[in-house]
């Protein structure tokens, strides 16, 4: 009879096995790390202590023990803290001692999405009840039903809620919260590495508001805030919230000997540099765990993905374990049914588990030994946020990354330093974008009139004031702005983009259940999502069947093809006005606004691996135009050697593969930013390659791009350089290119880039 | 590039509130406190209210008690509060304990739909019994600095006892503690205060023959009042704004005019709808008898129910049957049942299929359990099957209701067969 294998002993299988060790590509261990604690604090009541200690904590970690210093203090605070660290009772401590102390005093909790704040009250509702005190925690949004909706308005002494319904429910009536208003100590803002991009600059604004109206009512809270690792919590802390914070990273939390694979699967071919499917590794490493009861976490990118490998596993060891004991979490699944899984897997009932990035996120789920990531999850914290699942606070761990072939993966995987040793991204916002500014100054007027020199956080407003009364939105009178129209302004406002028009995706495969999978803004939808585009959501495929431009829907349908559509995109791109400017004798990098002219024209049926082209067809579409900020860089030497076409095909070569590296380095989704490459650019007539913001008005990506070129550039270098094709391929340059010098001149063009940058 | 330039630049991105409309520049505000357009604010009972150095609008007006609007006089308001205290009868729009004067019938204007800490109200307006006469008062928002002005005027005015509205619990009040929320600290607290919401009484009494009960309708469909030249009631925001920025009232006394009448026909409103209650009004239709007789059977007023429905027995109309029906079940209540059967065995013949369907279903029950007469009881039983097959959508309360019924009908035919009762059903 064969005999389960235990952890350590799969882990030396992994290293021997010949199939197995040379897909090991990297073996990165990380030491075991005792816990520093602290007494309890000296004025934490005994109601609580003791509550505390019937729950097994006597001492806290010492970042718990600094938060709750800080906080009583009233000091804002941002604490760094790993996965399962305990960062809850970092705010929960403070909050619920302050409400001991006064029980008029009252605190406001804000995540990103229902179902935390909806763990959340359920694990400060346990604490509460442990102490027995007589203290109101209320969740408040959509799902809240009108008949309690007043209770929580009244007598809640925590509100839990999402920035959206602080947008849109609370602000906007904020004279039936008084009481909240008047009395609020806290704001605790959880998961803030969430808010960025454009939805960060969205959340700094809704939190303007807030504090607007906080100092109306006559209150100025104290903001607590938690985010995973990223390079700039501080900086983006006190950027949302605009008030001085204090970093908290001393966290005092054990973990154990933790394993961090990086595996690449083997190439099946060579010269088209194709590998052998992430899925079908992972199944393979995943089962290897499962089979032994080893409790494995597996992070897939997409619902499908998670549904594929979820059927793999519970094949693979249904003699085993029996189905129930792997399961798959993703958003769509009830709630009750997220509860029991999360419970099966604290208890230790359930012993696998395939999620989505919806697991990435603070829900409780204890300690598993094993981690899977299917393909790299796009960002380097949200790749540590999915490590943090695995590692018990004694005893080994391990971590496998199992690489896709996308240029990203590849690149990553390829780099094991990038992911080690590089600081994680940097997460931006900029609340100052004028289209968003404008709305929530629309939103703001509405709760209150704006008085004559009055900021609203550090924006300056006057002229926008003024804008808006010109407009007949406002109405000034004396020295006061009014908002004076029928409108409800928040309701046209969505936190979760910048520009209003999204097209909207319709899947209607299931004509019993039609449904909506996602958005895009107008812009990309005119070479995206054209009728006849096969439309890539989350790995699968989907024919567009009928796009309606006036209405702004696209529906679409799943299909099965060998081929991949792209439109050509006419591009005219001018730039308006040049507000920073560098470079030498050689290059020039510029960053300012531009405006792009977007036209689609034609679209090709392209067949996967052979790229041969199978197909074409017009689109009728109308002009779009986009006003936004855009780096860029441009050769003032002539470029002698290159022909006109090998030029422009090395240019179009260098744009594709800046592409992919770009994102890396602002921390954004790779379709924020638009790479355009023009042999003579319109302002300066010189060979040049254009980075813009999607977004109108840009949000800061650009300007990022823009000081840190030299390293995009190099690392582009890099990542072309290591690729394995002889010629170029999607996972480097793309494939608008036909030249056998392609690649060559794309390593060319960025040299001579680079080292006129230098 | 400059802030202006962009944001014309990013215009298209920026939604507007709404089309730019026509018209001269805005004007800087007012610096002085002259009020512009003195004379004919003048002209139309208007006068300034001051108060803490801003002021607002106060238009007064009387009527006496014999002025006509619609079908009733002004004074037919104070034999309608003297008929409820005469009555005792339990009644959300009873003025039992009131006097006539007690009843401030209110209505707003604001700049917006829906509540919201951005809809201003830009008109308050009441009317109430004042001796002989009755007594109209609207106090205007001439600019939205005078908030403080406005609620001051309006709350050292008036006596709350009881507000007389339209759909105002869900609205006008509301928006009302909203607005005085963001004054609370200059003006005095706003009162407690009873409420009739006519809009409701409304919907109950005529939602069989008016489809949107808007007020402008419920005058022309039951009251006998035409509106002449009316501003809509839409167009109020538009029109505020056009007289902000031009001070002339001339757009804005539309509005005025349009806030009085609508407070003016709340009196001839309530006034109906107490007459229609205590049947008072010969006039009241078959349909609107039966609706009142169901409303006091909701209210379990059963006693004013019977009356009510008894009234309708030999009608010779539509109405009857319902009415039988209907008198049926108030006699269930009060455990009458001998009259209760015999109404509902002509409802199985004449009524609606629905009455049919629940006459039936009601017999079915009283021959089992009461009269334990099996056999009476099935053919009851089987009547309501019949009815409720041909009359069957899928709707999920249509299929719990097959369900009920094959159950009873297996009860019963076990009860009678004791041992064969199986498949009968079949």
């Amino acid at each position: 009879m064969k005999v389960r294998k235990s952890m350590q002993e799969i882990l030396e299988d992994l290293k021997v096995s010949e199939s197995v060790k040379r897909n090991i590509v990297h073996w990165h261990t990380i030491e075991e790390k005792e816990a520093l604690t602290k007494d309890m604090p000296e004025d934490l009541s005994e109601i609580l202590r003791s509550a505390l200690e019937r729950r097994g904590i006597s001492r806290l970690y010492t970042h718990q023990k600094s938060s709750y210093e800080q906080i009583m203090k009233g000091q804002s605070i941002v604490a760094v803290t790993p996965t399962a660290s305990g960062k809850t009772l970092c705010y929960n401590l403070p909050v619920l001692q302050s409400i001991i102390n006064d029980p008029n005093a009252r605190a406001l909790y804000m995540f990103p999405t229902k179902a935390l704040a909806q763990d959340q009250k359920s694990e400060i509702n346990e604490l509460i009840q442990e102490a027995e005190l007589a203290i109101n925690s209320y969740t408040y949004d959509g799902d809240t039903p009108s008949n309690i909706r007043q209770k929580v308005r009244r007598a809640g002494h925590i509100v839990i809620t999402n920035p959206d319904m602080l947008h849109s429910a609370i602000l906007p009536h904020h004279t039936k919260w008084v009481s909240l208003f008047e009395n609020l100590k806290y704001v605790v803002i959880d998961e803030l590495h969430i808010y960025r991009g454009v939805f960060g600059s969205h959340v700094a604004n809704v939190i303007r508001r807030l504090k607007r109206i906080c100092n109306y009512y006559g209150s100025d809270p104290v903001f607590v805030c938690t985010s995973a690792t990223i390079a700039n919590p501080l900086e983006l802390a006190e950027g949302l919230t605009e008030k001085e914070m204090v970093l908290i990273d001393n966290n005092g939390a054990p973990s154990g000997r933790k394993h961090f694979l990086f595996y690449n699967p083997p190439v099946v071919n060579i010269p088209l540099n194709v590998r052998r499917s992430a899925t079908l590794e992972t199944r393979k490493l995943a089962g290897e765990f499962l089979k032994n009861k080893i409790q494995t976490i597996v992070f897939a990118r997409s619902r499908v993905r998670v549904e594929i490998l979820l059927t793999y596993l519970q094949e693979l060891v249904k003699h085993k374990l029996g189905p129930k004991a792997i399961r798959g979490y993703r958003g769509g699944y009830l709630p009750t049914e997220r509860r029991e899984i999360e419970k099966g897997l604290r208890s230790g009932d359930i012993y696998g588990v395939v999620s989505t990035n919806a697991l990435e996120l603070g829900v409780d789920i204890g300690q598993l030994q094993v981690c899977i990531m299917n393909g790299y999850p796009g960002t380097i914290a949200s790749a540590w946020q999915q490590a943090g699942r695995a590692g018990r606070r004694h005893g080994e761990s391990v971590v496998i990354m199992v690489a896709s072939s996308s240029p990203l993966d590849q690149y990553v995987i390829q780099n094991p330093d990038y992911f080690f040793n590089r600081s994680p991204e940097t997460a931006r916002i900029n609340p100052d974008n004028l289209i968003i500014l404008i709305d929530h100054i629309k939103c703001a007027s509405y709760e209150l009139p704006f008085k004559k020199g009055e900021t609203f956080g550090a924006a300056e407003i006057e002229e926008i004031l003024e804008y808006l009364t010109e407009e007949r939105i406002l109405h000034q009178n004396g020295d006061k702005w009014y908002w004076m129209n029928d409108a409800f302004p928040a309701h046209n406002i969505s936190l979760r983009s910048a520009s209003q028009e999204n097209v909207v995706i319709i899947d209607q495969s299931d004509v019993a259940n039609v449904r909506v999978i996602g958005e895009m803004d107008t812009f990309s939808a005119m070479t995206l999502l054209h009728e006849e585009a096969i439309y890539l959501h989350q790995g699968i495929q989907f024919q567009v069947e009928k796009l309606d431009w006036e209405e702004k829907k696209a529906f679409v349908r799943e299909v099965d093809v060998d081929y991949f559509t792209d439109a050509n995109l006419a591009v005219q791109l001018s730039v308006l006005e040049e507000d920073k400017h560098r470079g030498n004798e050689d290059t020039e990098i510029g960053f300012g606004d531009v405006s792009v002219r977007a036209m689609a024209t034609i679209f090709k049926k392209i067949r996967f691996e052979t790229h041969e082209n199978i197909g074409s067809g017009p689109i009728f579409l109308p002009e779009e135009e986009l006003h936004t900020s855009s780096a860029w860089i441009s050769l003032n030497k002539e470029l002698s050697e290159f022909g006109d076409d090998r030029l422009e095909e090395g240019l179009i070569g260098t744009s594709q593969a800046l592409k992919h590296i770009a994102p890396l380095f602002v921390m954004c989704d790779p379709s924020d930013v638009h790479v355009v490459p023009q042999v003579k650019a319109a302002h300066n007539e010189k060979p040049t390659i254009f980075f813009y913001d999607r977004y109108p008005g840009g949000i800061g990506l650009s300007e990022k791009i823009y000081s840190g070129l030299e390293e995009i550039l190099s690392q582009t270098k890099q990542m072309v350089k290591n690729c394995q094709c002889a010629e170029g391929c999607p996972s480097c340059i793309g494939t608008d290119t036909t030249s056998i010098h392609s690649k060559k001149d794309v390593v060319k063009i960025l040299d001579l880039f680079l080292k006129a940058a230098m | 590039m400059s802030l202006k330039n962009k944001l014309n630049r990013l215009k298209p991105h920026i939604s507007s509130g709404r089309e730019k409309p026509e018209g001269k520049p805005l004007k800087k505000a007012e610096e002085t406190p002259e009020i512009p357009f003195r004379e004919v604010w003048e002209q139309e009972k208007v006068s300034p209210f001051y108060f803490d150095g801003q002021y607002c609008l106060v238009r007064e007006v009387n009527y006496p008690l014999d002025h006509q609007h619609g079908d009733y006089q002004f004074g037919d308001l104070l034999e309608a509060v003297s008929l409820w205290n005469r009555e005792k009868t339990l009644h959300p729009l009873s003025a039992a304990g009131h006097g006539p004067g007690d009843l401030i019938f209110f209505d707003t204007e604001t700049t917006g739909l829906g509540g919201g800490a951005g809809n201003t109200i830009f008109l308050l307006g009441h009317a109430s019994i004042s001796g002989s006469s009755l007594n109209l008062k609207q106090h205007i928002l001439p600019g939205p600095g005078s908030e403080v002005a406005l609620y001051q005027s309006f709350l050292e005015n008036v006596d709350y006892t009881t507000l007389v509205t339209y759909n105002g619990k869900a609205f006008d009040w509301p928006q009302v503690k909203t607005r005085h929320t963001l004054v609370r600290d200059h003006v005095p607290k706003l009162p407690a205060y009873g409420h009739f919401d006519l809009y409701h009484a409304a919907r109950r009494m005529w939602k069989h023959k008016i489809e949107r009960m808007k007020l402008s309708i419920v005058e022309q469909e039951v009251l006998g009042l035409e509106r002449k030249d009316d501003i809509p009631g839409f167009l109020a925001p538009m029109i505020y704004f056009d007289f902000l920025e031009r001070k002339n009232p001339e757009g804005l006394l539309g509005v005025i005019k349009h806030n009085e009448t609508d407070i003016l026909s709340l009196v001839t409103l309530y006034t109906h709808l107490s007459f229609q209650l205590l049947g008072r009004d010969q006039s009241r239709s078959a349909k609107e008898t039966f609706e009142v007789g169901r409303w006091f059977s909701y209210l379990g007023e059963s006693g004013k129910a019977k009356q009510t429905f008894s009234g309708l027995l030999n009608a010779g109309n539509e109405e009857e049957i319902s009415a039988k029906h209907a008198l049926a079940f108030e006699h269930k209540r009060q455990k009458e049942w001998g009259e209760a059967v015999s109404l509902w065995k002509e409802c199985t013949e004449k009524g609606s299929a629905i009455q049919r369907l629940e006459a039936s279903i009601e017999l079915a029950k009283h021959y089992e359990h009461r009269e334990k007469n099996l056999e009476i009881a099935l053919r009851y039983c089987r009547l309501a099957e019949n009815i409720h097959k041909d009359n069957h959508r899928s709707t999920k309360k249509d299929m719990k209701l097959t369900v009920e019924l094959e159950k009873r009908l297996k009860r019963i035919s076990r009860k009678q067969f004791p041992g064969q009762a199986q498949d009968s059903s079949n």
